[in-house]
């Protein structure tokens, strides 16, 4: 009987050894921490942490737009370090607040405003001369606080209404349009239009109603106050209320999966920002799609502006700054925007005949860029984070029958304003 | 129809029923990976795997990357497994059987981590890794899964070991054993299937866990699969096949370890329940 205690132990014994050698061999390829680092061969490496590195239209080829920079470089190696996009701005920020983090951020809006608030980005003043390149001037002026550079627009991206030529000959031009064509092409499983509604994507419905409060002549600030249950809004965001009680929307469905199907005919209708053309043609070249701007009162929508960055914890401010003042000669640039199709880039560029016969409604896109506003709140910027989950949750709570929505709006406003005192 | 065949066909449905309900996700995930868009958003689901459009899994196995987040993930899994197993046991044992100042105190502060958020602990634990330069390394993974997951083993295990006769190590200790050799020979056969059941339950925490891991992680060699997978949402799109066909592959270690573990929670319930 003892013969095979012996041997249960030999293989437990055997297998803790095992497991303990499979976890050393494992972490022991651990690399050398975050941020830079410099090899026995002098070359510095960046990390460079975008979400837009994950996205299978547009990642690969910001890869091999990175792969240029190394190949023209011999001391500076610029990797890509992809951050899940909806946890990115809570991990780097996190990161980035612990005195660690990636040497390049591209971050949207919100984030930038908050970590440029904490200290947490470096001012480029001493370490990029900006005045040397023609920056696109609506989307600049909000990478510069109190005088003081802390981004460069990596992307700008205007929102307008994204349709499905198949379904929809004539794009509407007024919201009852809008609104008239929504239902009328909402059938079975085919939806007119589609919308971010829920919690999970705060980030996502923020976008959204963004569009509808700017859209009927609302704003969430007059710059000094916050005026998020003013009429105005209440007019914007009750359209979009009214469109989901209609039922003219995929209710429940995410981001993801209301994209595929309007590339599959089964929306009709999206307000996206130009950043989704190129992501369209890559993943459904034979969808015949087109885009015209927002049918809504007012000429007023939100722009996705994303930002490089550098990280003041970064041990490599100067060659982070090499790679930004490489990204802004005019060869990348014109790279950088083939790359980015429909969005703008930081500096002006030509629209190629290629670009205009591939994507014949750019020029819709380059129109809007005077009327867009980045999607925070003016005066409000750095707690734009904060009152976004604010306003997000009371509105839901309005879609979802909750509360009414002027109720929700109030409630906002008594909870943004006391949050930022 | 006999009372005896009804309730056997009866028996048959029902297991078929729990077994479908267990499965059934899993076949899910499998059918979506193998299905065109069209099929995805089709009027009528897919209950078929489409196997030609197989080339999804081999796609994903092709980068190269997805061997390379699961190999992190096994480690980070059992690392936490074997740490938080090897200090559970003598800690339960600790709380069951000795007597010391503040021990209730101890035992509600333990219960009480549980009810702790992951996401709260981020920034302090960020804070202290980065200082003792445990970031962006899979011993720091395995340290934080292990402090969260500690507590909730060490429970289970004292309340298994509080069901053992005290009279058994009264016997032992008659024989001469000291308190070490007690609780390995006497007390850690006997909770097995306990030890069995905390290791189910620190194995499937680790090999879930997101936060830390996407905070603590930087290089993109050393991400495990639950992070690597969240890579694939982007911010315009989400290719939904890709993220089933990994999310399966990201699914079969995890059951086949259950399986493996159950096997001695199934056997130590019924070691001495006949007499030979």
């Amino acid at each position: 009987m003892r013969k095979p205690r012996v041997r249960r132990a030999t293989v437990a014994a055997a297998t803790v050894v095992g497991l303990v050698a499979v976890v050393s061999a494992g972490c022991g390829s651990d690399d050398s921490g975050s941020g830079s680092a410099s090899d026995g061969g002098g070359v510095t490496t960046l990390t460079f942490a975008a979400s837009t590195f994950g996205d299978p239209g547009r990642g690969p080829q910001l890869e091999e737009w990175l792969e240029q920079f190394n190949a023209s470089q011999d001391e500076i190696r610029v990797e890509a370090a992809s951050v899940p996009y909806p946890t990115f701005g809570q991990t780097v920020l996190t990161q980035m607040g612990g005195g660690e983090g990636p040497d390049l951020v591209r971050f949207d809006m919100p984030e930038f405003e908050a970590a440029s608030d904490a200290g947490l980005i470096a001012p480029l003043d001493d370490l990029i001369d900006a005045g040397e390149y023609e920056l696109l001037e609506q989307p600049d002026r909000f990478m510069v606080h109190d005088d003081v550079r802390h981004g460069i627009i990596f992307e700008a991206s205007n929102y307008a209404m994204f349709y499905n030529a198949d379904l929809i000959p004539e794009p509407p031009t007024t919201y009852e349009d809008f609104f008239a064509i929504a239902q009328s092409l909402t059938s079975g499983d085919t939806f007119g239009l589609a919308f971010r509604q829920t919690e999970a994507e705060e980030a996502g419905v923020w976008q959204d109603i963004f569009n509808y409060v700017y859209g009927f002549g609302g704003a969430w600030s007059d710059g000094e106050d916050l005026t998020i249950n003013a009429p105005e809004n209440l007019e914007g965001l009750q359209a979009y209320k009214d469109l989901y009680d209609a039922n003219v929307i995929p209710r429940g469905a995410d981001a993801a999966t209301f994209r595929r199907m309007f590339a599959e005919g089964k929306v009709a209708m999206e307000l996206n920002n130009g950043g989704y053309a190129t992501h369209l043609l890559a993943e459904s070249p034979d969808l015949n799609f087109s885009v015209a701007p927002i049918p809504f009162p007012e000429r007023s929508q939100g722009a996705i502006l994303a930002p490089i960055v550098i990280n003041e914890a970064s041990e490599a401010k100067e060659e982070a700054a090499t790679f930004i003042t490489w990204a802004l000669e005019p060869e990348n640039q014109t790279s950088l925007q083939e790359i980015l199709g429909a969005s703008s880039v930081a500096t002006a560029t030509e629209r190629t005949p290629e670009s205009l016969q591939e994507l014949p409604f750019l020029p819709t896109f380059d129109e809007l860029t005077e009327s867009s506003l980045p999607q925070v709140v003016l005066g409000f910027e750095a707690q734009t984070p904060d009152i976004r989950k604010i306003v997000v949750q009371n509105v839901i709570a309005a879609l979802q029958g909750q509360v009414d929505l002027q109720t929700a709006l109030d409630d906002a406003q008594e909870q943004a304003t006391e949050l930022v005192g | 129809m006999s009372r005896f065949r009804m309730g056997l066909t009866l028996r048959i449905v029902a297991v078929l029923g729990v077994l479908g309900i267990a499965v059934f996700p899993l076949y899910w995930m499998f059918v979506t990976a193998l299905s065109s868009d069209a099929d995805l958003f089709a009027g009528e689901a897919r209950l078929l795997p489409d196997f030609s459009q197989f080339g999804v899994f081999a796609d994903a196995l092709a980068e190269g990357e997805v061997v390379g987040w699961l190999r992190n993930s096994l480690v980070i899994a059992a690392g936490t497994t074997l740490l938080s197993i090897g200090l559970g046991i003598p800690l339960g044992y600790a709380l069951s059987r000795f007597s010391f100042r503040g021990k209730v105190v101890m035992t509600v502060v333990l219960l009480l981590t549980q009810m702790l958020p992951e996401a709260l602990m981020v920034v302090p634990l960020f804070a202290l890794f980065n200082r003792f330069d445990l970031l962006d390394s899979l011993i720091g993974l395995v340290l934080a899964n292990s402090a969260f997951v500690l507590p909730i083993v060490a429970l289970i295990l004292k309340g298994a070991i509080d069901a053992i006769p005290r009279e058994l190590e009264e016997a032992g200790r008659v024989d001469g054993a000291r308190p070490l050799t007690m609780l390995v020979r006497i007390n850690v056969p006997l909770i097995a299937p306990s030890i069995a059941a905390a290791a189910v339950i620190s194995f499937f925490h680790a090999w879930n866990e997101f936060v830390f891991a996407v905070t603590f992680i930087y290089a993109p060699e050393m991400q495990p699969a639950s992070v690597g997978i969240a890579g694939f949402i982007g911010e315009v799109g989400t290719p939904v096949q890709t993220v089933m066909a990994v999310a399966f592959l990201f699914t079969l270690p995890a059951v086949a370890f259950y399986l493996f573990a159950q096997k001695y929670v199934v056997a130590g319930m019924t070691a001495g329940a006949v007499k030979g």
